[in-house]
C-alpha cells in the first residue's frame, strides 16, 4: 500500500510481524485521522493487539513503517510513546487499586509546589483540578481522595479516559475498554469517548464486539489472521454487515 | 437521625478509615501501654520510658527503612547482618585512629552500597528479594565472623560523634530516639508529600500500571534498597556508640523484627500501602513489650512469644479493616 499523501495523526504502513514461525500479522496498514475514532476490529487472534503494541514500542515490527504526524518513528518504549502524545488504557492495567484518584490521576506528572530547595505534592491542586477536570467531561466522583479500590471498572475506565483527554493526548488506544463492563457502564465509557472526539483527540478503539464500537466509530479496519480485510466508513456498513466480515474473514 | 449518624460512621470506615494504616498500631500500642502501667510497677519511671526509647529506636531507625521499602513491593532481609557489618567497620575504623566522622561517613557509605547491591540483584536478575536478600544475609553475617574471628571490637574512648549518635540527655534518655523520630519524620513527609512518595507507592502497588504510566519503577527500587541498608547501617553505628563495642552476632534477627514492627504498624506485605508513622509505633510497641515484660515479673523469655501474638492480632485487625476497601 501507497502511503496518503496527507500529513496524519498516525500512520502504519505494510507492517509484518512474525512470533517464531507464528505469522502474527502481514502487510498490516492501519491510519487514524485528526479527530476520528477508529474500530479496531478482529476475532481473537486476529492480531489487533499485537499492531498496536507494535506502534508503542512494546515490540518492534520485523517489516514496516510508522509515521507519527507525518514524521517516520520507532518507538522503543510505551513511555517513548507517552511523551509524544499517544497513551494506551488497557482494560486491567488502568490505575493503581491501593491509591486515591487523584493520585493516580497525576502519576508520573504530579504537580509540586517548592518550598526552598525541596518540592512537595500541590496535594490541594491536584484533587482540584483533578476534580474540575472529571467533572468537565461529565464524570462524577465522591471525591478525588477516594481509594480506587471502591471504584467499578467503568468509573475506572472513564477516569483512564478523562486523564488522558486532560494531558492534552493526541491519540487515545482503548484496549477492550468496554469488555468486562455492564451495558450501563459501557454506554457511558462511550460518552468519553465521543467527548474525547469532541475535544479532537484521535482515538483506536481495539475490541471484538461490534456492537460496542459501532456508536461511536467513524470508521472500521478489520483484521484477521494477521491480514486486514479492509478498511469501511462506517456509512458503508451495518453493524451485521461488520460482523459477517469478521466471521468470514473476507469482505463480500 | 440516629440512622444518619450511622450511615455517617459507615461511610467513614469505608472511605477515611483506610486512609490512615496507623491507627490500629496506634489503638494497639496505648492498650498495651495502659495495660503495663497498671500490671508492672516501675512502667511508669523515667529509667523505664528511657530504656522502651533506646530500644524502640534502635529497632525503629532500621525498620523505617525496612516499611519505606516494603511499601514499594520488596522486602530485606538483610539488614540485620548489613547492621553487624557497619558497625564492625565502624569499630575496626575507630581503632585505627581514624576522625570519627569520617569512619561514620564511610560505614554509611558501605551500607548504602550493600542495599543498592540488593537492588541491582532484584532488579536486574528478576528475583525475589526475599531470596536474594536471604542469600546477601548470610554473605555479610560470614564476612562478619570472618573479619572479627568470633571476638568483640571494643572501642571505649567517649567522643562527641558517640555522644551525637547515643549519648545520655535529660537523664534516662538517649539521642537515638531524636534521630528516631527526625528520621520518621522527614520519611513520612516523602513518601505522603512528595512526587517521590507518590511513585513509591505506585510501584509497590502495582508495578505494570506504574511502568505503563512513565514511572521508572526500577530507580524507585534501587533507591529505596539503598535507603534500607543505610538507616541498617546508622542503627548499627548508634548501637556501637551505645555498648562501645560490637560481637560478631549483633543484629541477629533484627530483619524479622524489623518487618514485625512495619506489618504491626499497618504496612501490608504484598506493597502498596503501609504508613512510616505506624511502623515508629509498631517499633515502640515492640521495645515496650520487651521491656515491659520483665517489669512485669514474666520471664524473659516469653518476650518473643507475646510478639508472635501481637503480630498476628495486629495482621488480622489490619486484614479486616482493608477488607472493608479491597474485596
Amino acid at each position: 500500500m501507497k502511503r496518503v499523501k496527507k500529513e496524519l495523526p498516525v500512520e502504519m504502513v505494510n507492517i509484518s510481524k512474525n512470533f517464531g514461525r507464528v505469522q502474527a500479522l502481514k502487510n498490516v496498514s492501519c491510519m487514524v485521522d485528526y479527530g476520528e475514532v477508529l474500530g479496531l476490529l478482529g476475532d481473537n487472534g486476529a492480531g489487533k493487539s499485537t499492531l498496536i503494541k507494535i506502534l508503542v514500542g512494546l515490540y518492534p515490527q520485523d517489516k514496516g513503517e510508522i509515521y507519527f504526524e507525518g514524521k517516520r518513528v520507532q518507538f522503543s518504549s510505551p513511555q517513548e510513546a507517552r511523551a509524544m502524545g499517544i497513551e494506551t488504557v488497557y482494560q486491567d492495567l488502568a490505575l493503581v487499586e491501593l491509591m486515591s484518584i487523584s493520585r493516580n490521576f497525576f502519576l508520573g506528572r504530579e504537580p509540586t509546589k517548592k518550598v526552598g530547595p525541596f518540592e512537595f505534592l500541590d496535594k490541594r491542586g491536584m484533587d482540584e483540578v483533578c476534580a474540575k477536570a472529571l467533572s468537565e467531561i461529565g464524570i462524577t466522583i465522591r471525591s478525588p481522595d477516594e481509594s480506587v479500590s471502591l471504584l467499578s471498572g467503568g468509573e475506572r475506565q472513564s477516569i483512564s479516559i478523562g486523564r488522558a483527554i486532560h494531558f492534552g493526548v493526541k491519540l487515545l488506544i482503548l484496549d477492550e475498554p468496554t469488555a468486562a463492563l455492564s451495558i450501563k457502564e459501557a454506554r457511558k465509557v462511550l460518552d468519553y469517548v465521543r467527548e474525547a472526539k469532541k475535544r479532537g483527540l484521535s482515538v483506536i478503539f481495539i475490541t471484538h464486539n461490534i456492537n460496542h464500537v459501532y456508536p461511536v466509530a467513524d470508521r472500521f479496519t478489520i483484521l484477521d489472521h494477521g491480514i486486514k480485510v479492509g478498511d469501511f466508513d462506517k456509512k458503508d456498513v451495518t453493524p451485521e454487515d461488520v460482523v459477517n466480515i469478521i466471521s468470514k474473514g473476507e469482505a463480500t | 437521625m440516629s440512622r444518619r449518624g450511622l450511615s455517617g460512621f459507615r461511610e467513614w470506615l469505608k472511605y477515611r478509615l483506610p486512609k490512615y494504616p496507623e491507627i490500629g498500631v496506634l489503638v494497639g500500642f496505648f492498650v498495651v501501654f495502659i495495660s503495663f502501667s497498671v500490671v508492672a510497677r516501675h512502667f511508669l519511671t523515667s529509667e523505664s520510658l528511657g530504656a522502651i526509647l533506646t530500644i524502640g529506636a534502635e529497632l525503629g531507625i532500621v525498620a523505617v527503612g525496612v516499611g519505606f521499602l516494603m511499601i514499594c513491593g520488596e522486602f530485606d532481609l538483610s539488614v540485620g547482618s548489613v547492621l553487624g557489618l557497619s558497625s564492625m567497620i565502624f569499630a575496626i575504623l575507630a581503632n585505627t585512629g581514624v576522625n570519627l566522622v569520617l569512619a561514620l561517613v564511610i560505614s554509611l557509605a558501605l551500607a548504602g552500597l550493600m542495599g543498592l547491591m540488593n537492588g541491582i540483584i532484584v532488579v536486574k536478575a528478576g528475583i525475589p528479594s526475599f531470596i536474594v536478600t536471604l542469600g546477601t544475609m548470610m554473605l555479610w553475617r560470614g564476612v562478619v565472623l570472618a573479619i572479627s574471628g568470633g571476638f568483640p571490637v571494643v572501642f571505649a574512648p567517649s567522643s562527641p560523634v558517640k555522644y551525637a549518635l547515643s549519648g545520655r540527655f535529660a537523664g534516662d534518655f538517649r539521642t537515638s530516639t531524636l534521630w528516631f523520630v527526625a528520621i520518621t519524620l522527614i520519611l513520612t513527609i516523602v513518601i505522603n508529600r512528595t512526587p517521590y512518595g507518590n511513585r513509591v507507592f505506585a510501584t509497590g502497588g502495582n508495578k505494570e500500571v506504574a511502568k505503563a504510566l512513565g514511572v521508572n519503577v526500577n530507580r524507585t527500587k534501587l533507591m529505596n534498597f539503598t535507603l534500607s541498608g543505610i538507616l541498617a547501617g546508622f542503627a548499627g553505628c548508634i548501637q556501637f556508640s551505645r555498648f562501645g563495642s560490637v560481637d560478631a552476632l549483633r543484629g541477629t534477627g533484627v530483619e524479622l523484627e524489623a518487618i514485625a514492627a512495619a506489618v504491626i504498624g499497618g504496612t501490608l506485605l504484598t506493597g502498596g500501602y503501609g504508613s512510616v508513622i505506624g511502623t515508629l509505633f509498631g517499633a515502640l510497641l515492640i521495645g515496650m513489650v520487651r521491656s515491659g515484660l520483665v517489669m512485669a515479673g514474666a520471664p524473659a523469655y516469653w518476650y518473643r512469644a507475646f510478639i508472635g501474638v501481637i503480630l498476628i492480632i495486629a495482621v488480622i485487625i489490619n486484614t479486616k479493616v482493608r477488607g472493608l476497601v479491597i474485596k
